[in-house]
């Protein structure tokens, strides 16, 4: 049994060898200290984190996904218990899933089981390189499934989609200062990245359309004033409706660059 | 001590029944044991003069550690009764009231200690585990994610709550018991069709004229004595 083929069954010598012997993270981090000490801790000694994530591999963490985890934060409760959901991601640390199992992760089973793309998705915004994790995590931005987030002043509601925004652009979720990567429009200058193009469409495009649209507008409502109040309405009435939809895409713009 | 004679220099003629040993094996095996003791000892020896725990060596017949299938419910054992001896265990060691492990013989009193006993090296190598997991690859986590895929369209199936769609379930339930019947009775069918089969052959291999040793020995004799069986037909 040659040592590539085993991980170790618990986390010890994950720990102790804090990345001093141990493969660092594609992005060059040491993944024994991506996450923060005390955080750290409170996982290695939650009740969850000794019994089911004792022994476990790639494909268990699938299993435990499945059963256990049923919300996506850092720590919740008065006494801020790691979830379910960041003890596995710290497993993942430590297992380090090649990129095709992640595949696995991500496409495969992401559509399958929405909080295993979730978990997918933190890994990799953790442990990849930034032009990886822009590649890999823009064209899940089109997941808009419901996630439930549980936090230490309890429970909201979030979507796929906004999750994997807040994990492009905050820097600071589930408990875990994330690294700083460099910005989208820095990469794109460097010539790393291609400009986004968004599924709703081009952005400046969507913009020119509104503004088209409200000149129109102008217009109508100066030819309404000429010829009588009364038959203004309608127009107006669609014209607003419309203009409601234009805003709407604008927010989502907005919200997933 | 020799085979042969005895302490009155004459062999004894009925102690035939008694079993032989064979010293020499027995001797090789006790100079193999004292020679593993005096291995061990000198192993922890030098661990202790170079400051390190002795652990004993792998024998390559550990298996590789795997993950917990269910979660260890504890809930489930509130209320039980145990008997325990008293004075059986000594703090942990031996069996106390608590949560006993039968491989490393100690007791604990609480779920947590437990399981951390559960997760230890000492434990692990006691069952005779590495404590080693074996790394999954892409396809396994493929075939994982299809299989749990499966198991819940089984369960989101059973939970449906329109009559309509549970006579339907029930329905196809039914069909695949009643396959299931199917096939066993066919099988045994088979079987039975082979041993009779297996039958015919033997009869016709040993003639007609073929008894079973010892089967019919009784009514030979009787038949030879002249009586066809003994009166307990009259007292009904």
């Amino acid at each position: 049994m040659t040592k590539t083929e085993t991980h170790r069954a618990d986390e010890r010598r994950f720990l102790d060898e804090r990345g001093s012997a141990g493969p660092l993270a594609p992005n060059g981090l040491n993944p024994a200290t991506i996450m923060e000490k005390a955080v750290r801790e409170r996982i290695v000694d939650s009740y969850f984190y000794k019994e089911q994530c004792f022994a476990v591999n790639e494909a268990d963490i699938v299993d435990r996904v499945v059963e256990h985890v049923d919300f996506i934060g850092g720590v919740y409760g008065v006494v801020q218990k790691p979830t379910p959901f960041l003890c596995l991601a710290f497993k993942l640390l430590q297992l380090a899933p090649s990129d095709a199992i992640l595949e696995e992760y991500l496409k495969f089973g992401g559509e399958k089981f929405k909080y295993l793309r979730a978990l997918a998705v933190f890994y990799i915004r953790l442990t990849r390189p930034d032009k990886e994790v822009y590649t890999r995590l823009e064209p899940l931005l089109e997941d808009g499934r419901k996630l439930r987030r549980k936090g230490r002043n309890g429970t909201s509601l979030t979507y796929v989609d906004v999750f994997i925004d807040d994990l492009l652009t905050k820097d600071r979720v589930c408990a875990t200062s994330l690294w700083k990567m460099r910005k989208r429009d820095i990469l794109e200058d460097l010539e790393l990245l291609e400009p986004r193009v968004s599924p709703l469409g081009n952005i400046e495009d969507l913009l020119e359309e509104e503004d088209e649209r409200i000149k129109e507008e102008e217009n109508r409502d100066r030819y309404a004033d000429d010829s009588g109040s009364v038959r203004s309405m309608t127009p107006i009435k669609a014209d607003s409706s419309d203009n409601m939809d234009v805003d709407d895409l604008e927010d989502r713009q907005d919200r997933s660059p | 001590m020799s085979n042969k004679g005895s302490a009155y220099g004459q062999a004894a003629g009925d102690t035939d029944f008694r079993k032989k040993y064979d010293l020499d094996e027995y001797a090789a095996k006790a100079k193999q044991r004292e020679q593993d003791e005096k291995e061990e000892r000198k192993a922890r020896w030098e661990a202790k003069m170079a400051g390190k725990k002795y652990y004993k060596p792998l024998d390559g017949s550990e298996t590789l550690t795997t993950a917990r299938n269910a979660t260890q419910d504890m809930s489930k054992m509130v209320g039980k009764t145990m008997l325990v001896p008293a004075g059986a265990g000594v703090g942990k060691r031996g069996r106390g009231a608590g949560f006993y492990c039968e491989h490393c013989d100690l007791t604990f009193k609480d779920n947590l200690q437990w399981l951390d006993h559960q997760n230890s090296p000492q434990h692990l190598r006691a069952i005779g585990q590495t404590g080693e997991v074996r790394k999954a690859t892409a396809a396994e986590v493929h075939a994982r994610i299809e299989l749990l895929w499966e198991r819940e369209q089984e369960k989101k199936r059973e939970q449906v709550v329109t009559l309509k769609e549970r006579l339907e379930v029930h329905k196809e339930r039914e069909e695949k018991e009643r396959e299931e019947k199917r096939k066993k009775r066919k099988e045994l069918e088979e079987r039975k069709r082979l041993e009779r089969e297996e039958e015919l052959k033997k009869k016709t291999d040993y003639g007609e004229d073929v008894r079973i040793e010892g089967e019919h020995d009784e009514d030979d004799m009787m038949a030879a004595m002249g009586f066809t069986g003994f009166g307990n037909t009259g007292k009904k």
